[in-house]
Formats: C-alpha cells, structure tokens, sequence
C-alpha cells in the first residue's frame, strides 16, 4: 500500500524546518560545523521549547529532545498540532539509540559504585525511551515501535510503518528517523578511520574514506494512500542483501543514494549502480544510520517542488545540475556495509 | 551548609528542576504528587542521591515511604543513619 | 479493528533458565524446578544481591570458536532460530532462494554495552576497539540473516520488554503484505552487568526467588535466553503440519509515564481489545492468559485488575518464575510456551505465588491446570507504557 507523506519536520546540520532544507537545496553548498576541532554536523534542539514545557523536559535527554523537536515540527508542517492523537501511530528508527545517556549511566556506577547506578539515565538509555516521550507528550496511545537496524534502520521501520497503515491499526503514523553524535563516537571514528575525516564529505568517492559524523531527527506524518499528500507517495519498500540476490533498481527512477562517505559501503553503491547518474546528499547532514531519513525528506521535498537537486560538494562523480522531475519516480537506496540493502520508491 | 539546604541544592541539581529556586521548597513541602510534583522515577533517583551525598542507605521503598514525605522527614532521617 | 488472516506456525525455538530447548523447559516447568541464584558471570558491589536465572550446563553457542566476534545476545537468538527452523523442517540449504524475513525483539542487544571499553577510554588505558568491532556486528537480526545467507527483510525491534511479542505480531504483517514468504520472529537477550545494575536502581528486583501475583512479592528476577517462532506464508505451509496459528495481535501505549504502567492498564486493555478483534474472537473464548507476572508490585497489581475486568474467569500463569524476566526474548519464549501448553491441553503452576494479596482480584493458577479450548493469549508490558499482545490457536501437529 502507498503511504501519503503529509508532513515533515527535520533537525540537523544544515538547520531545521523543512524551509531550512530546502534552502540548503537550492544554495547547493554544505555548511559544516566543527567539534573539538573535527568537522561534524550537529543538530539544534533550541526551538523545542515552542512546543514542551521546560519541566516536562527536565528528565528528557539530547536524543529525546531532537526527536520531539522533529516530531513536533512534522505535526506543525502537516496542520495537527491540536487534534485527538489516540490513532497516531509512533515509529522511531535508530542506528545507534540514545549514546550520550548510555554512556551517563555507565559513568553512575563507574564513578560511584554500582549501589550509585541512576534509575533516570538507566530509564532514558533505554531504545524506546524517546518514543516513549513521543507518545506521552503528544498522548499518542496508538501503537509505538523503535526499530534498530543500523543502515538499515529507516526502511525496515518503514516496511513496518505500511503495515500498520495497511491494516488499519492506526490512522497515521508520525515517522521519525534519529541518531546522535558524541565524544566517545568521534573518538571510535577516529580509531577506525584515523584522519579520513577532515572533510569533505564526498559521497559519490565510493574507493574513499570521506564520511564526517552528523546527528539529527527527520521526522514524517505518513497516512494511508487515499489520504491527501503535501509532498509525495512512498509506494514501495524492498529489503534485501545485494551479495545473496542482486538488487533491481526502477529503470525509470530518478535515484537518491545514501552514500556518506563510508568506503566499506562505498563498494556496494558501485557494484549496484553500474555507473548509472544519481544524487546524493549527505553533505548536507553528515554520515549516521539514520540519515536515510534525511534522504527520504529531500525526496519529499524534491517531490513536492517536481525537482531533483543539485548534489552538493567538490566531486563530480554524480554531479547533477538540477532539472525537472516531470511526475517521475524518485527512489532512495541505502547500503549497509554486509551488502544489505533498502529501496523506498517514492512518486507524486 | 544544614543537610536541609544541602538536601534542596542536590534535589534541584541531581532532578534538574531547573525551574525551582532553594527557597521555593520549603521544609514542610509535600515532595511527591502536590506540592514539589516528584514521581516514582524521581523517588528511586532520590535513594541514589541520598546514598551519593550523604552516604545514607534506603533499602526498601514501601517501608521508606514516611520517610519521603518532606524535606523535615527525609533530612531527619539522613541526620540519624549518617556514619 | 477488522479481523486479518491468521498466520501459520511450523516450527518452535527456545532456551531460556528454565531449559535449553522446548521439551526440557517444557518438563522442568510442570516438575516445578526453577533455579534461581546470584549471577555468576559478573559481579557487582551492591550490597545485596538480586537472584537472576542463567542459561544451564550444557549450552553449546553455534558461531566460531571466537565467541566474542558477536555478542551472546546474537548467539542465543541463532540458537532459538537454528531450533525452530529444524523444528519447521527447514535447514540453511532449502530457505536459499526463498525470501526470508527475520524480526527479533532485543532490549540489551544493539545497546552501545561497553563498560569494559567505557572504563579504559575515561581511564589512562587505551580501549580496546575490538569491543566497538563486536557491537556494529552483534545486530541480532542481521546476525542471523547474514548466517543463514538469508534474502529479505530484517529488522531488530527495541520495544524494551515488549520487544519479542511485536516482533511476532509485524512478521505476520510482513507476510500478509507480501514482503516475504517466511519469516523467522521472536526475542532474545543476554544477562548483563549494566541492565542487572539498572533493574537494581529501579528498586524492583528481588534477592529471593520471584513471586509474581504473591501478597509478598518483592520484584523480578532477570533472566536471559531466546524464544523464535517461524511463520509462513499459505503457499508453502499448505501441506505442512502446522504447529499453531498466530491469530491476532495488538499494541498500545499507555502515553502515561517513563516507567510506571497506567494505574488502569488504559493501553494493556486497548491491547487485548485490538488482538481479540483482529482474531474475530470474544474473550470467553480463551482457554488462558500467558502473563506477563513480572513479580514487581505494580505491574502485577496492574495486570491483575485488567484481567479481572476482561478475563474474570480465565485460567491464567505467569512462567517468569521458571525463566526470569527475560526482557526483549520474554515475548519469544513465552510465545514458545503458550503454543506448547495450549496443545498440551495443560499450563503449568504459576511458580512463586502462594499467598493471594487482597488488592489483586484475580490470581494465577497454583499447581498444573488442564486447560480446555482452541485459544491462548500471552501479554507483554513494557517500559515507555507498551503493551502488546498475542493470540495463538491451537495447532494440528
């Protein structure tokens, strides 16, 4: 069954809000950040306070902050800030969960003792612990699922999120993509990729080492397909593993791949793509699991304004000048570093 | 410092209630429900708190439960077990 | 909610502290033997410690020699796995060419658990990044995906403690829809320091051996194992005996609070609700209720006053006592059980419960009860106020 993309609302390294994404797209240049004196993309969370009162946030970790900022926001751009929320389904999909509040609990009974182990980090590192905030503040009492799949994670939370919609357990599903940055992480790239990451990011350089670590929340209101779409469709989501069973890709399809950087992932993209044009876009947002989030509202974005970007950075490789879509079908794929794979296949 | 202003500089910093100032909480305030607006979650943070600064031990939560009442309760009770 | 199709079941997979495998865990349950003690592979200072239920002797892990190139959690979910495909008359061989989906509910295992790691990066030592290499390769889904050489979908569902049960209930929509023709489904987690001093800090773990629905309960003890069901399609299970139906499945979230289930069990009723009419079924039809029964007072107070509201006169148990609480595999091994008593024609004693407490108004069969009728659900609550639910009906084999 088709999925309608209502609405969108993302936090991360180019800004938030869908406006802030499209003007990345249409300026076509990356904005990187910097930590500790590596660039990093880091994703803002100041504008929550709109949405939550500041107590209600006061136990609500990083990671749960940008995921209600983005779920918040995707309910703001949809018009459903103030309905009955009782048939909204939450799905969240992470590569990593909540770090920094794993690492906050290890430190109470590292640094004190394990009689010391605080019950409210242990709570918060918890996978589900945002969603769970999710539901409580939007009173969202329909059913909530967090999926951890590493690369894999947004479209197989989103094959779920269909058959939700499919069978009628709920109305909506508000379809959040999530993962965060940390100390202890940038000092596990730098381990495994030692100074490869001083930017920049040049994804379509599949033989190379180019990734810089990002963080974020792209957040969507999905709805059966007999429902109004502001953006686009999600028609189809296809999981496989390339090395078990060669992936077809959409003949006619424009492609969105979720290259960042990554060159154990790189090879994939080049076994798969043969050579063929794509886009891609992760210099905009950095390299996380969840960026395949960030991929698919570029293609809600590009849907709705019927054009495929400009892909930003220096490499020429799958250099795009923008051009029209003319009702074509736009369709994202992400490699995990085994060869699996997921294809979303979205359309107007 | 009185284990009483010790006890609502730690709650306020270790709860992040942020939007509290010491003074607000007075010594016969109720902690939990009304009052402070604590929760079930908070009350077990509260043992490790107690353990933390004070090295005071809270075994068990339903035979403690006067003891969470205030902040009167709670810092007479740290004041008799503190070692 | 309409009624769906139910779904075959042809092959059972589990291990757990209450047996390495479905006939054993199966016998030591109606013997009554549970062997809870303090955990062994690790050690804490709390001053008293919580009992736990271990994996017994006799646990053979399926990958290379090398067990630390994946983490346990991935070992014990290729175990269950490995059991319910041979159980389903399957093997790596004839799933080659098939889509095969793989759904595997985990609390503990896809967390960043390094505290090995974590100790040396915030010490003088240098960490040992061997620790990192383990955990991007330990997604339990994928593990088991990437050893059968399998073709489709994966997903590795972190619903806490309700993991396992929804892992089942979206395989089965991943087959209604098409996405596959199989799919191997349930839970699986490992006993560990950091959730062992988590549960411990909740305040709702218990130095003696648990007691769920007892007046003296004092909270749970954790456990660890696998439960895995296989699920298949109409077209390949048409000639097969089928051990069970999934016949329907519901969630809901309580949107109450972080750790406290709703005082009315709002989501766990909405649940039970859902499942009953997807399964086109009322609830006098159930010949039992599978439990969560953690043995912790709220949720048992909780789960005790649903069923008495739903299920006034359904026999029902809680086989924590025998496993632990087996957090994301809970779901799978008790999915396990349920289909295994419901065509025994028998449950087993709710082990721990004893003495009724006045505020709970129904309360778990004592001893092994024969049961009677085609249906059984089994419940899962979790943490973040999940509740879901799975009714399975009585097999042909």
């Amino acid at each position: 069954m088709r999925m309608a993309i209502q609405g969108v609302g993302v936090t991360g390294g180019f800004g938030c809000g869908v406006d802030a994404l499209t003007s990345a797209l249409h300026r076509g240049e990356p904005i990187v950040g910097e930590v500790d004196g590596v660039p990093a993309y880091q994703a803002a969370i100041e504008g929550l306070g709109d949405f939550v009162p500041k107590r209600a946030l006061r136990r609500i970790d990083h990671f749960s902050k940008m995921t209600l900022f983005g779920a918040f926001m995707a309910l703001k751009d949809t018009g459903l800030s103030d309905v009955d929320r009782s048939r909204m389904g939450v799905v969240i999909a992470t590569g990593y969960g909540t770090l920094q509040t794993t690492f906050k609990f290890l430190d109470s009974y590292l640094d004190f003792g394990y009689a010391c182990s605080s019950p409210t980090h242990f709570s918060n590192s918890v996978h589900n612990a945002a969603a769970a905030h999710v539901s409580m503040q939007m009173q969202a009492t329909a059913p909530s699922l967090t999926v951890t799949q590493f690369e894999m994670s947004v479209s197989s939370a989103l094959l779920s999120a269909q058959q939700w919609l499919a069978e009628g357990r709920v109305d909506q599903v508000l379809f959040g993509a999530v993962d965060e940055s940390c100390e202890v992480l940038r000092y596990c790239r730098k381990e495994f990729f030692g100074d490869g990451e001083q930017g920049p990011l040049r994804p379509a350089n599949f033989s190379e080492q180019s990734a810089i670590a990002g963080e974020g929340a792209a957040f969507f209101v999905l709805a059966a397909e007999t429902q109004p779409a502001a953006y686009g469709y999600i028609d189809e989501v296809i999981l496989g593993n390339h090395a078990t069973c060669p992936v077809k890709l959409p003949i006619s399809d424009e492609l969105i791949v979720g290259a960042d950087g990554h060159q154990a992932c790189g090879q994939w993209y080049q076994e798969a793509l043969k050579g063929r044009e794509f886009a891609a876009y992760a210099p905009f947002y950095g390299s996380f699991p969840a960026a395949a989030g960030f991929d698919l509202a570029v293609a809600a974005v590009s849907l709705r304004d019927q054009t495929l970007y400009t892909s930003p950075g220096a490499d020429a490789g799958g250099r795009l000048l923008p051009r029209k879509l003319d009702q074509q079908g736009l369709t994202c794929l992400k490699f995990g570093g085994g060869g699996e794979y997921g294809l979303i296949r979205c359309s107007s | 410092m009185s284990v009483k202003e010790k006890l609502k500089q730690v709650l306020i910093e270790d709860l992040n209630l942020e939007d509290v100032e010491p003074d607000e909480i007075t010594d016969d305030m109720a902690l939990f429900g009304e009052g402070l607006g604590l929760d079930s979650l908070d009350a077990v943070e509260l043992v490790i708190i107690v353990q933390k600064h004070f090295g005071v031990e809270i075994k068990d939560m339903v035979e403690s439960r006067p003891i969470f009442e205030s902040i009167n309760t709670l810092a007479a009770y740290i004041e008799a077990n503190q070692p | 909610m309409t009624a769906l199709a139910s779904i075959a079941i042809t092959g059972l997979g589990c291990l757990s502290g209450a047996g390495l495998h479905v006939t054993e865990s199966l016998e030591n349950m109606f013997a009554g033997i549970r062997n809870p003690q303090p955990p062994t592979k690790f050690t804490t200072d709390h001053p008293v410690a919580s009992l736990v239920l271990e994996l017994g002797e006799g646990l053979k892990l399926p990958l290379d020699e090398q067990e630390s190139r994946y983490s346990r959690t991935c070992q014990l979910a290729l175990v269950a796995a490995l059991q319910a495909i041979t159980d389903a008359g399957w093997d790596a061989e004839s799933l080659r060419g098939k889509r095969v989906g793989v759904c595997i509910g985990t609390t503990v295992g896809c967390a960043l658990n390094c505290d090995e790691f974590y100790r040396a990066y915030k010490g003088d030592d240098t960490p040992d990044m061997g620790i990192m290499e383990r955990f991007l390769r330990s997604n339990p889904a994928d593990v088991v995906a990437r050893h059968l050489k399998l073709d489709g979908p994966t997903q590795t569902v972190v619903n806490a403690c309700s993991s396992g049960t929804d892992a089942i209930g979206i395989g089965a929509a991943w087959l209604r829809a098409g996405a596959c023709d199989i799919v191997i489904a349930g839970g699986a987690d490992e006993l560990l320091r950091l959730t062992y001093s988590g549960f411990s800090s909740l305040m709702i773990t218990a130095p003696e051996p648990c007691k769920p629905f007892d007046l003296h309960r004092k909270g749970l003890n954790l456990g660890e194992g696998a439960g895995m069901v296989i699920l298949e399609s109409e077209s390949l299970s048409r000639d097969k005996p089928k051990k069970s139906f999934l016949q329907g499945y519901g969630s809901a979230c309580d949107a109450y609070h972080l750790t406290a289930p709703h005082p009315e069990g709002e989501g766990l009723k909405r649940a039970i609700a859902e499942a009953l009419s997807v399964a086109d079924l009322a609830p006098d039809q159930i010949a039992f209720v599978n439990a969560h029964g953690t043995g912790t007072p709220d949720n048992d107070r909780v789960e005790s006053r649903v069923l008495s509201e739903v299920f006034p006169s359904v026999p029902f148990s809680s086989t924590k006592g025998y496993t632990g609480h087996t957090l994301g595999a809970a779901g799978g091994i008790e999915a396990v059980f349920t289909i295994a008593c419901l065509n025994r024609g028998e449950i087993p004693a709710s082990i721990g419960f004893s003495t009724p407490d006045p505020e709970l108004p129904v309360t778990p069969v004592r001893g092994p009860t024969p049961i009677r009728g085609d249906f059984a659900l089994s419940e899962s609550l979790a943490f973040g106020g999940n509740n879901s639910v799975v009714i399975f009906a009585k097999g042909d084999a």
